[in-house]
């Protein structure tokens, strides 16, 4: 039976998405799993815990095209301190567009750290309109998946896995405008303002 | 405008070059995005962090040619030149529009750009086809028209750098 280190390497961790596709993991997986939020100040001390763990679950969102500055410089933190046993590393990425391939560069670029340091690479679990999936009925398509992708890890049958909301772009946009629209009223700011061309 | 966006010193840069706008981010003061939200639905068009990236994103904005200099690290942009991306999402919208077919964030007053990339370091051929792959996507989301990508090692930058900024200036 394997031990699962959950990262959130979410800028945002402790009021992140991420944090609840990370509890939604821990909820499938039948194995031990403790969570942990990418820190500045707690690099070194993750580093010195991973080599505890048999897997490696980074959880983070897409961040302009790839992985989010908070993951990269953990990975190189990492990288200058070797753990004793290196965990097999599983991802769980979410963006908010509706193609769960546009995140398909971030993940590219753990499997190259995992290469090139050495790290067995896992499963992966793509998540597209991860802004809003878990707040429609759709919600069930990412609670399936996900379980899939906890059922991979336990048996070592690593997969990849993605989801998104099963509807057309055109609706997709219109349904985002909502979402936005209802963010920004949240905060006084009409959708309007939140069109100015204008920047700073 | 042409802007030259770099993630260390350049000593080309200590003669003049009247037409160019040089920006080192090595030594400006420029937090990591918080992922707030608050540049999109609550001051749109404005980070709410006031530290430096907010004089260089407006410039990024402005520029019709631009040349991003960074060292490569996983296949992206390394610490300086991502923190600086990451810090520049006031530029779009949150709000979403199909481009070529996909799904991408609606740009605020941004002009098209022509855009050169030179990523330096020990870049393994692995590596690059990454990078290349990124900034393929890049290009829908920082307004692209045209870029090109030059791969170097960390000794050949300045060589670089002072070729392209020659062309721009002939």
């Amino acid at each position: 039976m394997g031990k699962v280190m959950i990262i959130n390497a979410s800028p945002r961790a402790p009021k992140s998405n991420s944090k609840q596709y990370a509890q939604l993991f821990s909820q499938y997986c039948h194995w031990d799993t403790e969570y942990f939020e990418v820190k500045k100040s707690n690099h070194l001390t993750l580093c010195q815990m991973i080599g505890n763990y048999s897997d490696i679950v980074f959880v983070f969102p897409l961040y302009a095209d790839s992985i989010p500055v908070t993951l990269l410089n953990f990975l190189k933190t990492l990288e200058e301190n070797v753990p004793c046993e290196k965990p097999t590393i599983s991802v769980v990425i979410n963006c908010g567009f509706i193609e769960p391939y546009q995140n398909d560069i971030a993940v590219k670029m753990l499997q190259l750290f995992a290469g090139k340091n050495g790290y067995p690479f896992g499963s992966v679990f793509k998540i597209g309109s991860g802004e809003a999936i878990l707040t429609t009925p759709f919600r069930i398509f990412l609670k399936v998946k996900m379980k899939k992708f906890a059922d991979s890890i336990e048996k070592q049958r690593y997969n990849s896995f993605q989801v998104t909301m099963p509807i057309p772009k055109k609706m997709f946009i219109k349904a985002s405008t909502v979402y936005w629209e209802n963010y920004g009223k949240k905060n006084g700011i009409s959708k309007e303002q939140m069109q100015t061309m204008q920047i700073e | 405008m042409n802007l030259v966006l770099s993630d260390r010193t350049l000593d080309s840069f200590n003669q003049q070059h009247p037409t160019v706008q040089w920006i080192d981010l090595s030594r400006l003061n420029i937090a990591n995005c918080v992922g707030c939200f608050g540049c999109w639905t609550k001051t749109p068009g404005k980070c709410v962090i006031r530290d430096d990236a907010v004089k260089v994103y407006p410039q990024i904005a402005a520029s019709d040619r631009i040349l991003y200099v960074s060292k490569i690290k996983y296949g992206g942009y390394d610490t300086v030149m991502k923190t600086m991306l990451e810090r520049s999402i006031p530029v779009q919208q949150a709000f979403i529009r199909l481009l070529h077919g996909e799904t991408h964030h609606v740009q605020r007053k941004v002009v098209p750009k022509a855009a050169v990339i030179i990523g330096y370091g020990d870049i393994s051929p692995e590596e690059q086809e990454l990078f290349c792959a990124l900034v393929e996507r890049n290009a829908k989301n920082m307004s692209f028209e045209s870029y090109r990508i030059i791969f170097v090692a960390e000794n050949e930058v300045e060589a670089a750098v002072s070729k392209e900024v020659a062309a721009w200036e002939k």
